[in-house]
């Protein structure tokens, strides 16, 4: 079984939003001879890149959900993973990194290294993913892969050493030279199927030789092997050189470059090797889980197929035959007609089928390996979820999923689309950790909360198309929160004591804020002023304070409430009475906290020709945004700044109009900050007359 | 889906608040921590006058961008705005250096509420990076007049971070000097010194001892065993500066030595 592992690739293509890795993975599937005809991104002949499944998709030409698929390439199995491009939807990129073992990060030769890129490559560090670089586009006008490679350098700290050189650039971009074997490559036949190695060209030599030594020079620092082999002198086995390269990759400490251009069918089947002999196999990977049942102490799991089975849900689809569950599979064998247990609900389930997924379509297999990725079918879980064999305790990590910024009333139109409205949500929160809905109690109203406009956009957009149901929107919210800014005393005393069981409680203490954190609960009584089995009800009556805030009813965060006094009543002193109490003495001290509105700021990245930075600047600067860097690179310039996201909604239109439609930009939450004084008046006002509507 | 910002929900009539105007809505931050540059004694208080040039010359790796963002931060606490032309790193990597510095300090000095101060003193800060090749002072200029032709951004202090210093520098410094004076800029540079020629009174590559005119202040870096220390080459007022300040070497925060 080892030997199989070994041969086993589970690879992420992630990369900014254009620069063509729907393209390239479109090439890959057809060089694999998974597809026999290639659909461009956006194709005229109405079918699309295979990869881009969901209608959506194909008709705005970017990729939504990632697809996984499985392919073959020298006897070794490529399970590929295609990550959107958005950062609206990065939960879906760092739910894939999750599951892979490598990624290929693909840049465009013109545009390099862009905000996304940085993103996702951040994304990639966190879960230390060892990655390979392909510099796609080379046959653009403007392509410099040396810029990209500098940029892979400064910009995101890569020890970024290319295995290539191209040959010709732009329009004259004809092939590559492999400058571990040294030869060069060309791409031959009608979609460039013929890998016909040649002479580097004499032009080129000395240029190849020089970059070669860097390459060497590099993968030496990791391997002794290969130090001593440059030692002894002779000509250096193309193995050893490769290992070497390998081995630093692994580590992170290489990121060998690749190029081509996949829309021109050039430089696509070294890509394939170079994935093969560089990027991990599972075994490679120590993968832990947490064991639940000892404090969720770490375990490191063996990959061995010979042991129990533990697997990750990692995303779930509604196909026509039900409920589609990918998994990769960590430890042991997963197979049809097994039994299992979810390790989130502890509910068993029964394997009905196992499937291999090529985008949309699959394949009925018998088993799943460790470190294979497959898909289930009809398994009622949610996304994340772990499946474990029975006397098992592990579950996988858990992911860090981000609160929800931005919220959206939607209506359905007619009944009909109220059923298929909550189908589609009751599946869309399954797949999606970010993507929250609830019922607002006061306005009976359905509300959708996730990142971003564009985020919640889509989701309504599918509602549409996938479950047939028409919804009306309302304007887009804010998710505000309320905090105090100063430090506030209270003594509340709770009573009730006109017949029947009385109640009492009385604290004493104080608000302040704090800094970093949510919620903090200090109890500095001494004395027993308040019986120590009460304390609990106290700080359940704070925490229940802090859904709604007094003053303007949002979520209130960072605040430390400390109680230093009290009384109690011997008989009429209960739990109820003491959280009765801590209500009250939390809207007394907070309205005297000097309470203020904190609003999201996004932090915002635009990419712009050099021309329109003082325009860019402007628009920014209205939008209430604080600049904070404008950095210039060539033609381009980067500006950097955080605005709140109240003001951003639009943005994209207005910037696009702005620029000629040549800037682009990238949006994430950065932090919340306090709503200016005239602006935190008007929410209050709306807030109240919202109120009043409601009643 | 179509909106227009939050303002139309009151309206439209909303007041706006520009983020870099609303600091005065913020608590003030009571602190008090002196400029490291008042204890060297030299002959400005504020380091350098008006349009005038400072320089902080070491070799690499010593700390000559700590020790200007240090000199930022103070300036930025004083509500001054700074702006941060770097020409070696991008914005992100500035960003750090600021963030770190400040968070030692405020660590060090315990200064109280560190995560509202620095809400409130972000706004007195603009980084601009330049490619070395893409960089001239009218395209500096014309960067700035975006700024300020807007009312985004008005520069009392500017530092220049990794000016090559190269023959042939000259033209350069002297249209920065004219900008500076026209705007009343101070302007603080950093000033690599190759380990080489580390004669202890020249300030490294040959041609700048010419430029020395041009600067007010000269600062020099040194490593002296595990400390870094702080020399008044040119600026103070009794001829001979005395070596007061040092730089601890792990929070690279300036200290009396």
């Amino acid at each position: 079984m080892k030997n199989d592992q070994q041969k086993v690739r589970n690879i992420g293509i992630s990369a900014h939003i254009d620069s063509g890795k729907t393209t390239l993975t479109e090439r890959i599937l057809y060089y694999t001879d998974r597809i026999h005809a290639i659909h461009e991104v956006k194709g005229k002949d109405g079918v699309g890149a295979t990869m881009d499944s969901m209608e959506l998709e194909r008709e705005r030409g970017i990729t939504i959900a990632s697809a996984a698929t499985y392919c073959q390439w020298r006897d070794h199995e490529i399970n590929i993973i295609d990550t959107p491009g958005h950062v609206d939807f990065t939960i879906e990129v760092e739910r894939s990194l999750r599951v892979l073992d490598g990624a290929v990060l693909v840049l465009c030769a013109v545009g390099g290294v862009q905000s996304q890129s940085i993103t996702v490559d951040q994304q990639m560090k966190r879960y230390r993913v060892p990655c390979l670089a392909f510099i796609n586009k080379c046959d653009r006008s403007g392509a410099s892969p040396e810029r990209v490679i500098e940029q892979l350098r400064s910009k995101l700290g890569h020890r970024a050493i290319p295995l290539q050189m191209a040959i010709g650039l732009e329009a004259d971009f004809q092939g590559v030279v492999d400058l571990v074997a040294m030869k060069a490559l060309y791409f031959e036949g009608e979609k460039g199927e013929r890998v016909v190695e040649a002479p580097i060209p004499a032009a080129l030599i000395e240029q190849a030789k020089g970059w070669r030594e860097a390459l060497i020079d590099a993968a030496s620092l990791d391997s002794d092997e290969l130090t001593e082999a440059i030692l002894e002198g002779g000509e250096l086995p193309e193995g050893v050189l490769i290992e070497a390269i390998r081995r630093a990759t692994l580590a992170r400490n290489l990121t060998p470059v690749l190029m081509g251009s996949a829309y021109k069918n050039r430089g696509v089947q070294p890509l394939l090797d170079a994935i093969t002999r560089y990027l991990p196999c599972p075994a490679d990977i120590r993968n832990e889980a947490l064991d639940t049942a000892h404090e969720e102490r770490p375990v490191v799991l063996t990959s061995r197929t010979t042991d129990p089975p533990v697997a990750l849900a990692f995303k779930l689809e509604d196909g026509p035959y039900g409920q589609l569950t990918y998994i990769r599979v960590y430890q042991g064998v997963i197979s049809k007609g097994q039994t299992l247990i979810n390790a989130r609900s502890g509910r068993k389930f029964k394997i009905g089928r196992v499937v291999r997924m090529h985008s949309d379509q699959m394949e009925d297999i018998e088993a799943l390996e460790a470190g294979t990725i497959g898909a289930l079918f009809g398994i009622e879980c949610a996304s994340g979820d772990t499946f474990v064999a029975p006397g098992l305790s592990l579950t996988m990590t858990s992911m860090f999923v981000p609160e929800p910024v931005i919220s959206l009333s939607i209506m359905p139109q007619d009944n009909r689309s109220q059923i298929g409205m909550s189908k589609a949500l009751s599946r869309f929160t399954k797949e999606d950790p970010t993507f929250k809905t609830f019922v607002d109690a006061e306005t009976g109203e359905t509300i959708i909360e996730g990142m971003g406009e564009l985020h919640l956009e889509v989701y309504v957009e599918r509602m549409r198309r996938e479950y047939d149901c028409d919804v009306t929107t309302g304007q887009p919210r804010v998710a505000y929160r309320e905090t105090i800014t100063q430090r506030a005393d209270f003594n509340y005393t709770h009573k009730k004591q006109t017949g029947g069981a009385g109640q009492f409680g009385r604290i004493a203490g104080y608000l302040e804020p704090l800094e970093d954190g949510d919620f903090e609960f200090v109890n500095a009584i001494v004395g027993g002023a308040i019986p120590t089995q009460f304390i609990p009800a106290c700080e359940k009556g704070f925490r229940s304070c802090l859904a709604k805030g007094p003053r303007m009813e949002f979520p209130v965060t960072g605040v430390r409430v400390v109680i230093d006094d009290g009384a109690s009543h011997a008989v009429d002193s209960s739990d109820m009475a003491f959280q009765a109490a801590a209500r009250g003495a939390f809207r007394e001290g907070y309205l005297r906290a000097r309470p203020v509105i904190k609003e999201p700021i996004m932090k915002v990245v635009v990419e712009t020709p050099t021309e329109f930075q003082g325009s860019v600047m402007g628009l920014l600067n209205q939008r209430r945004g604080m600049i904070l860097g404008a950095q210039d690179e060539g033609p381009q310039c980067v500006i950097e700044a955080q605005t709140p996201l109240a003001e951003m909604f639009g943005f994209s239109t207005v910037l696009r109009s702005a620029t000629q439609g040549k800037a682009q930009f990238t949006m994430e939450f950065a932090l919340y900050r306090q709503v200016p004084q005239g602006l935190a008046e008007k929410i209050a006002e709306e807030m109240a007359a919202k109120k009043k509507r409601a009643a | 889906m179509k909106s227009k910002g939050l303002l139309p929900l009151f309206g439209g009539a909303a007041k706006v608040v520009f983020l870099n105007q609303w600091r005065g809505t913020m608590t003030s931050p009571d602190w008090d921590v002196a400029s490291p540059l008042s204890r060297l004694g030299l002959e400005d208080a504020n380091g350098i006058p008006e349009g005038g040039f400072g320089a902080v010359a070491a070799p690499a790796g010593v700390g000559k961008t700590a020790l200007l963002v240090q000199l930022a931060l103070h300036a930025m606490l004083k509500d001054e705005a700074v702006l941060h032309v770097s020409l070696q790193d991008p914005v992100q990597k500035i960003g750090l250096w600021y963030r770190e510095l400040f968070q030692n300090l405020a660590g060090r000095e315990a200064l109280p509420r560190a995560g509202q101060v620095w809400e409130r003193i972000l706004p007195n800060r603009f980084i601009m990076s330049f490619q070395v090749e893409g960089f001239s002072v009218p395209r500096l200029e014309e960067r700035i007049s975006d700024l300020t032709a807007q009312n985004i951004f008005h520069p009392r202090l500017m530092i220049v971070d990794g000016l090559r210093f190269q023959p042939g520098i000259d033209p350069t410094l002297k249209d920065l000097k004219r900008y500076a004076e026209k705007q009343g800029l101070r302007v603080w540079f950093t000033v690599h010194v190759h380990r080489q020629d580390g004669d202890a009174h020249g300030l490294g590559p040959d041609g700048l001892n010419a430029l020395l005119e041009m600067f007010s202040v000269i600062l020099r870096l040194d490593t002296v065993g595990d400390e870094i220390k702080i020399r008044v080459e040119k600026g103070f007022p009794g001829g001979d500066a005395p070596a007061i300040l040092s730089m601890d070497p792990t929070s690279l925060l300036l200290r009396a030595s």
